[in-house]
C-alpha cells in the first residue's frame, strides 16, 4: 500500500537534487534542466494530495503549472542563445553586466 | 501489485533525476531529463490523473525537451570548457544552506509520517471530467495563459530580433 507520506519524501528527494543543480551548476543549460526537475518535483506532491484528498484542483494547478514551464523554458532557451551568439559562452559567471 | 511499480518507477527517477544533475556532456543531461519525464509521467497515471500524465509526456518529452536538444545542438559547445571549476569562495556559506535546507526536509519528513494516516480516495482524472472543470470553474485562468504565450512569443521574437540587427560584433565594444 503505497500513501501519501511515499509520494511526498519522492517529491522531495527529487526537489532537493534539483535544487543542488541550481546551487552548484555553472552552466545556464543545466541551471534551467535543474529547474525543470524542481516543477516536476512539486507537480508531484500536487497531484499526489489531489488523489489523497479527492480535489480535481492539484489535477488543475498542474496544468497551469506546465503551461507556465512551457513559457518560462522558450524565454530561458532563448535568453541562452542570445548570450552564447553575444559571449561564445554559456557560463552564468560571465554574465557581469546588466547592459550591454 | 501497484506498490512494486511505484518503487521500479521512484528509483528510476531519482537515479535520472541524478543524472540530469550530474552528467557532464549536456546532451545526457537532456536525455536523462526525458528519462525522468517519462517516470514522472507513469507515476501520475499510478496516481489515476490520466490527463496531467497525457499533457506532462506530451508538452514535456514532446515539446520542451526537444526544443532543450535543438538548442544543445544549435549552439555546438565545447563540453570541456563546460566542466572547468574555479576556487570557491562561498563554500562555508553553501555548506551552511545545506544544513539549512536538510533542517527543513527533515521537518517536511516529520509531516509526511503523520499523513500516513489518509486513504487514497477514489477520484480519476480523465479528460472528460478535468475539462469540464477547466472550461467552467477556471475559464478565466485558462484564458489568460494565452495571453501569457502571447508575451512569451513576443519576448522571444524582440530577442532574437535585437541577436539579429546588433550583430555579433558587440563583444568588443
Amino acid at each position: 500500500m503505497i500513501t501519501l507520506g511515499s509520494y511526498l519524501i519522492l517529491s522531495g528527494i527529487i526537489f532537493s537534487i534539483g535544487l543542488l543543480g541550481v546551487m552548484t551548476s555553472r552552466s545556464t543549460l543545466k541551471i534551467l534542466l535543474s529547474l525543470e526537475l524542481l516543477l516536476a518535483a512539486s507537480n508531484l506532491s500536487f497531484v499526489a494530495f489531489s488523489k489523497f484528498n479527492g480535489d480535481y484542483t492539484g489535477q488543475l494547478i498542474v496544468f497551469f503549472v506546465i503551461l507556465v514551464a512551457a513559457a518560462e523554458v522558450a524565454i530561458g532557451l532563448a535568453i541562452i542563445v542570445v548570450m552564447y551568439r553575444h559571449l561564445s559562452t554559456i557560463q552564468a559567471d560571465e554574465l557581469r553586466t546588466m547592459k550591454w | 501489485m501497484s506498490h512494486y511499480f511505484f518503487y521500479i518507477i521512484a528509483s528510476i527517477l531519482i537515479l535520472a533525476s541524478i543524472a540530469v544533475v550530474t552528467a557532464r556532456n549536456p546532451l545526457y543531461n537532456v536525455l536523462s531529463l526525458v528519462v525522468a519525464i517519462f517516470s514522472l509521467s507513469c507515476l501520475f497515471v499510478l496516481l489515476e490523473a490520466f490527463f496531467v500524465g497525457m499533457i506532462l509526456l506530451l508538452v514535456y518529452a514532446g515539446a520542451v525537451l526537444v526544443f532543450f536538444l535543438f538548442v544543445v545542438m544549435c549552439l555546438n559547445l565545447n563540453v570541456a570548457s563546460l566542466n572547468v571549476t574555479q576556487k570557491d569562495r562561498f563554500r562555508w556559506l553553501e555548506i551552511a544552506a545545506g544544513f539549512l535546507f536538510l533542517s527543513s526536509f527533515a521537518l517536511a519528513l516529520k509531516s509526511c509520517l503523520q499523513a500516513q494516516s489518509m486513504h487514497p480516495s477514489s477520484i480519476r482524472g480523465t479528460v472528460e471530467i478535468i475539462g469540464q472543470i477547466l472550461f467552467t470553474d477556471y475559464l478565466l485562468p485558462f484564458e489568460l495563459t494565452s495571453f501569457l504565450l502571447l508575451i512569451a512569443i513576443f519576448g522571444i521574437v524582440s530577442l532574437a530580433q535585437g541577436a539579429l540587427s546588433t550583430g555579433k560584433d558587440l563583444k568588443n565594444t
